[in-house]
């Protein structure tokens, strides 16, 4: 296992969210919306809780340290509308999880995606809404023309 | 049970709050070509900007002004664990239950904090020796197709469109559904002396969802890393 801290430049949809009307659950004071971060581990434990599920992931970095992740959710509901469940995530399980990290760059990120050992991608639920409304605009915007 | 509403662009703007302004603003967005290609969040978070500054903003008294917008950093929500009192968990995301318990009242509860309300249905005053809290004293009363509840008597908190409120604060509620019955909509008008200069009405939609089921608040933690100013 190494630890790959892969900082991408973006504007997610987990951000712009977060932000809007209700502030929720203060995304923005602990987490940065403009970049990712992706590292590889062992989950050693995953809580289905609200506010926010929590996962525990020990990742190994380049010096052979081993360094607790702590992982950040969206809360039983949300998760539950993607068909999550609490064995979703077992304890043992080998990820790859990409979030938002903390302004501080400790080891802590808000979920965004993870991949498990087979390859199977894991994608957070309120981000494949953005999708769909997304596909809805596609078709208001060919319907708009087709009136022209 | 209400919950949250499918993925539409106009009702996921108003799965948490939206005013008319804002959803008109929005609309507007969506209608303009040279927009197409820009993802749907962003329009969002521009027509939620329009909506905090020129429609709640102007509303604000200039007391309430000076600390305008809250930093979310200071949210004891977030800082302490404090559940929302009910002008942020009214409109909050998530679920809503409302169950009539014969003539007498109302039992509200909602998904976020796993809160509870009751509206007294007898119309009954708030005790004189019952102070402010977070939740108030809410009557509730049927006016042909709407519920309308009335609430007084709550404690100084945050609001959902970051401003403190009052404990003069009186919020109104009207809730009414779609024809087939499938969607739930609020408008809550917010009426306070002391921070605001007009009223504020927020709207607000949900889903019926009878299968839906609300999960216990249990592993809030109170934050040890994070900035102030975000």
């Amino acid at each position: 296992m190494t630890l790959r801290r892969a900082l991408t430049l973006l504007v997610p949809a987990l951000a712009i969210a977060a932000g809007a009307a209700s502030a929720h659950h203060a995304f923005t004071p602990v987490y940065d919306a403009q970049r990712t971060v992706t590292v590889q581990g062992v989950v050693t434990e995953f809580r289905f809780i609200n506010p926010h599920s929590m996962m525990s992931i020990d990742v190994t970095d380049e010096a052979g340290k081993v360094v607790k992740w702590t992982v950040e959710f969206d809360g039983v509901l949300n998760l539950s509308e993607g068909g999550w469940t609490e064995r979703t995530i077992v304890p043992g399980e080998r990820l790859t999880v990409s979030g938002n990290p903390t302004h501080t760059n400790s080891p802590r990120m808000f979920f965004r995606k993870f991949v498990r050992a087979d390859g199977t991608e894991v994608m957070r639920h309120q981000d494949t809404r953005g999708t769909t409304i997304d596909e809805q605009r596609r078709e208001r915007a060919r319907l708009r023309s087709q009136q022209k | 049970m209400w919950s949250d509403p499918p993925a539409t662009a106009e009702d996921w703007f108003c799965s948490g709050w939206c005013t008319d302004a804002g959803l008109e603003r929005l609309n507007a967005l969506l209608d303009d070509p040279a927009n197409d290609a820009r993802p749907y969040d962003a329009l969002s978070a521009e027509a939620n900007t329009f909506q905090l500054e020129r429609y709640v903003r102007p509303r604000l008294s200039p007391e309430t002004l000076k600390t305008y917008p809250l930093d979310n950093a200071s949210d004891p929500g977030f800082l302490r664990c404090q559940p929302w009192g009910l002008a942020r968990n009214v409109v909050a995301r998530h679920q809503l239950e409302i169950r009539r318990r014969g003539d007498e009242r109302l039992e509200m509860r909602y998904g976020e904090w796993d809160a509870r309300r009751t509206a007294y249905l007898d119309n009954r005053p708030r005790p004189a020796n019952q102070p402010p809290t977070l939740m108030g004293h809410a009557t509730a009363r049927y006016e042909r197709d709407a519920l309308v509840i009335e609430t007084t008597g709550l404690a100084r908190d945050r609001t959902s469109f970051r401003t403190e409120h009052s404990d003069q604060l009186r919020m109104t509620e009207r809730y009414t559904r779609s024809p087939d019955g499938k969607r739930l909509f609020l408008s809550v008008t917010f009426e306070d002396p002391v921070t605001l200069r007009e009223p504020v009405v927020l709207k607000k939609v949900w889903s019926w969802a009878p299968a839906s089921a609300i999960a216990p608040y249990t592993g809030c933690v109170r934050p040890t890393d994070f900035s102030t100013g975000k």
